[in-house]
């Protein structure tokens, strides 16, 4: 299991919980944004697209209805014919109307058909065809094609096959009057006789199609957008592109057209672009198909993209901001608590960390408080246990009297006593009794000076006197520090040092001294132990300073030991120092605070 | 491990998303093109000339329909081919993306077009086929095969023995010499098919004078080919009043209200009608074709219809003889 941990990518990839809180909250919020752009995109399109096909649908139906009203006042035209006494009279087939009469027919309906005429612009012509031969129009003079035959025209033969009923024709050039070719769109139907049975002609109206080019042409459907119509066998009607689609140059969806039902409406999209047909039906079996391009319609659909993507931007930008600052405040606590763990792992434990919320990371520094304290306050018990083991062994120590010292002493007594040098022997045992009594009372730590210079007094009275007078001491203590305190038996390691490693072994080259001072100097206390001894090497210096009590146990209290208790009981700033010359001799400073 | 995997499918998914949006996106900006605007420049602008007339709807359809800005100029006389260079000079000083012109014959005219191209103005040209290297990109209507259909409709009409009088305008006339090279290329393979070649200088007169002579002229023909409008109404002019219409067939060019008269007689055959439309419509396309960098042919031709008395009212057929809706 542990072999694969390798391959797993970690959930978290980057080093601090901040960036990986900002790049998850990123994340999130990226995807979010993405989402809901993306949708609130599509909904806007998808809104306009719908709006769009109703505003198509609404034009379309406006189209047709201008369509139909045209074709509707062409059906009047035609109704007015129908009944029109004189149309009747005149094609009826009788020879009821004479030929001088049939003049006057003729005039009476022509300036019928021109006054309809001029109210209606958009009619190009009216005219009256009876099978049996006449014919009239809204002109004056008629004269017909010669080389169109009244029998061929599709909407002369439509109107007969329909037998009555008004039949619209689709848009062709009407040349059935000469030296004229309009394009027109027909109705035409069959008039009946007063008996409503015998067919007598063929009524005629014929519509501009510049009427209804116009108004198809003058759609707005977008920029590309366009409007064509068929009929319901497929044939154009009218189409702005007619001739390309007659020339296989261009294809339209005709056939879906005409499956369509009215007032429905259906989406193409193939390589000429996406675009929406709304298809309706007139009343005379014409379908209108409004065509629109989306991207062309949706003139805003740039900008709606372009604003939604900078809002996202943006809302990114900020979201980003936020979720930087949200991590910011989160790990804030967590790395606040960590530079103070770090100062506790140098060994600062004064530290106390600053609890703001009491959530998770406020808990966790409480108990981190609560453990530095604990632990701060285990290790000061540590170190005064300590302390105060070392001052009692250091106690100990200086309370043994070394007993080669005791030894020599007594065979000093009793060497002279054997010389019978009676004043001699008192002086060196009262001086013995006297160090002994200072060794042995315990109770008290610090002595005045007065009483430590006592001591050393009697040490070195009978040293010199073991000695023979090759040992001399000078003791120079000022009097203003008398009083003044100090530890007990502090100056008699380095006496003892000096005579047994700088005067012992000067064998009568130079009687000894050994001389003391005592001075205040700077509120502090600087004893000097002076001898002319041998003195030191630095290799020797550096022995003294560090061995341990136990290598010279022989000898007293080491050197170091003295440094140590004086470090312990009156701090680090106060010790001794140690200047020796080879053959000059050896120079002890040991400063002790000034205390009363 | 639960965990890490639907972290890692949470990483998944919104790669696919971003991934999906800058496509999305991309898709539209690249659907969505700068308006490209086409200059159009024809032989003339009048508004008479139904050709160019034709031409120039063709042209708006296209532009329309593609959806750039269109500007079609051109002289208002025919021939004018000073006014002509001026209004080329002018458009390029506007830097369309393309320009589609149909030149007017004109020893300067070459130069004239490689200053199109060498201001990064993409050329088409239309209607004329153009000396200049390297070729530009052709939109013509194909008169070699229009020849072709009129010897076709010939054969037809004299039920494959035809004898043949041609009337075309000028010797040096190309579109002409084209229409004649069709012309006996498809009659070439029948004995006796071409009886002459006559050249009338566009002039009704001349022709109507040609063709009496050689009706009065004991040579067995039976079939007038008139290249151009102003012979097919002299011809046409001399077989009605010898009332040899019908009996001698006449085919002839183009379609103006008077030759669809004799269409409509039946004095005129057949008539080779051009699609001044389409030329228009694929000009301005192939010119987008060029703009957007797609390969091009290097000449469009544009197909002729043969139009008969028979089928002269047919719904294709009645909106390329009367192009245009009178108000």
């Amino acid at each position: 299991m542990p072999k694969d941990r390798g391959f797993r990518i970690p959930l978290f990839p980057l080093k601090s919980i901040q960036s990986n809180i900002s790049l998850a909250f990123s994340l999130l919020i990226l995807a979010a944004i993405v989402l809901t752009s993306l949708v609130s995109y599509q909904v806007s399109v998808d809104a306009v697209e719908r709006n769009s096909k109703g505003y198509i649908e609404e034009v379309i139906k406006q189209v047709n209805m201008n369509i139909q009203s045209y074709v509707d006042n062409m059906e009047n035209i035609s109704l007015l014919a129908l009944t029109n006494k004189d149309v009747k009279y005149y094609i009826s087939d009788n020879s009821f109307i004479s030929s001088e009469d049939r003049r006057t027919y003729e005039k009476r309906i022509s300036d019928l058909f021109q006054s309809i005429l001029y109210t209606r612009k958009d009619i190009a012509s009216i005219m009256v065809f009876g099978y049996n031969g006449r014919f009239v129009s809204d002109r004056r003079i008629t004269s017909l094609n010669p080389n169109a035959k009244l029998q061929e025209q599709t909407w002369y033969k439509m109107a007969k096959s329909e037998g009555g009923k008004s039949v619209i024709s689709a848009p062709h050039v009407q040349n059935i009057i000469e030296n004229e070719y309009r394009w027109v769109v027909s109705l035409s139907r069959e008039l009946k006789s007063t008996d409503g049975i015998t067919a007598e002609g063929v009524f005629l109206v014929d519509l501009n199609l510049s009427v209804i080019n116009d108004i198809c042409s003058n759609i707005n459907l977008g920029k590309k957008g366009y409007l064509f119509i068929v009929d319901n066998n497929g044939n154009i009607v009218y189409h702005p592109q007619q001739q390309l689609i007659d020339s296989q140059l261009r294809t339209d969806r005709i056939s879906d057209v005409i499956e369509a039902t009215s007032g429905s409406s259906f989406v193409a999209n193939d390589g000429d672009g996406k675009r929406i047909y709304s298809v309706q039906d007139t009343n005379f079996g014409w379908k209108i198909a409004g065509v629109a391009y989306t991207d062309d319609l949706i003139a805003s659909k740039d900008d709606l993209r372009n604003s939604i993507v900078l809002y996202s931007l943006c809302g990114l930008a900020i979201s980003l901001l936020i979720s930087i600052w949200l991590s910011h405040r989160l790990s804030k606590p967590i790395k606040d608590l960590q530079s103070d763990m770090k100062q506790v792992e140098k060994g600062n434990f004064n530290i106390q960390t600053e609890i703001g919320q009491m959530n998770e990371i406020g808990q966790l520094g409480r108990s981190f408080n609560v453990m530095v304290s604990r632990t701060k306050f285990l290790m000061e018990e540590t170190i005064n246990n300590q302390e105060s083991k070392r001052k009692s062994e250091l106690l100990l120590l200086q309370s043994q009297i070394n007993p080669h010292f005791l030894y020599n002493t007594l065979d000093s007594i009793v060497w002279m006593a054997e010389q019978r040098q009676h004043e001699e022997v008192v002086l060196m045992t009262s001086a013995l009794a006297k160090l002994f009594r200072a060794s042995i009372t315990k109770d008290q730590e610090l002595v005045p000076i007065r009483v430590e210079i006592d001591h050393i007094t009697n040490y070195l009275l009978i040293q010199k006197m073991r000695y023979n007078d090759e040992l001399d001491y000078v003791i120079d203590i000022d009097e203003s520090i008398l009083e003044y305190k100090t530890l007990k038996i502090l100056l008699q390691p380095f006496v003892e040092n000096a005579i047994y490693h700088g005067i012992r072994n000067m064998y009568g080259i130079e009687d000894g001294l050994i001389t003391i001072r005592g001075r205040e100097v700077n509120d502090q206390i600087v004893f000097e132990v002076v001898d002319n001894g041998l003195g030191m090497t630095p290799e020797q210096l550096g022995k003294i300073l560090l061995s341990k009590e136990e290598s010279n146990r022989n000898q007293g209290i080491g050197i170091r030991n003295v440094n140590e208790r004086i470090k312990l009981y009156f701090g680090h700033e106060y010790g001794i120092q140690i200047r020796s010359e080879i053959e000059e001799g050896t120079c002890v400073t040991i400063t002790i605070p000034k205390l009363e | 491990m639960r965990k890490q995997r639907f972290t890692l499918w949470l990483i998944i998914a919104i790669f696919v998303v971003a991934i999906y949006s800058i496509f999305y996106f991309k898709l539209f900006f690249v659907a969505t093109k700068q308006e490209q605007s086409v200059t159009v420049i024809l032989k003339s602008m009048n508004v008479r000339m139904d050709f160019w007339q034709a031409v120039s709807r063709g042209a708006e359809a296209a532009a329309k329909e593609m959806g750039l800005e269109l500007d079609v100029q051109g002289p208002l006389q025919e021939n004018d081919a000073d006014d002509q260079l001026r209004i080329l000079e002018e458009a390029i000083e506007r830097e369309p993306e393309a320009i589609v012109i149909a030149p007017i014959v004109d020893e300067r005219m070459p130069k004239a077009l490689a200053k199109v191209r060498s201001s990064g103005i993409r050329l088409v040209v239309i209607n004329t086929l153009i000396d200049m290297t390297p070729t530009p990109v052709i939109v013509s209507n194909d008169h070699l095969e229009a020849g072709r259909l009129a010897g076709e409709a010939a054969l037809i009409a004299t039920q494959g023995i035809p004898s043949v009088a041609i009337l075309s305008d000028y010797e040096n006339s190309k579109m002409s010499d084209e229409r004649l090279t069709g012309l006996q290329d498809t009659l070439k393979n029948y004995k006796d098919s071409v009886q002459g070649v006559y050249y009338v200088n566009d002039s009704e007169e001349k022709a109507y004078r040609i063709a009496e002579k050689l009706l009065a002229s004991d040579k067995a023909f039976n079939t007038f080919i008139t290249l151009n409008e102003s012979a097919t109404l002299g011809v046409a002019k001399v077989l009605q009043e010898q009332k040899k219409a019908g009996q001698i067939n006449l085919i002839g060019f183009d379609s103006t209200v008077d030759e669809i008269q004799l269409l409509e007689s039946g004095t005129l055959k057949a008539a080779v009608i051009q699609k001044p439309f389409n030329m228009g419509y694929l000009g301005v396309k192939t010119a987008l074709k060029l703009i957007d960098g797609k390969k091009t042919d290097p000449i469009t031709y544009i197909e002729s219809n043969v139009i008969t008395k028979e089928n002269m009212y047919t719904a294709e057929n009645q909106k390329l003889l009367f192009p245009f809706i009178n108000k």
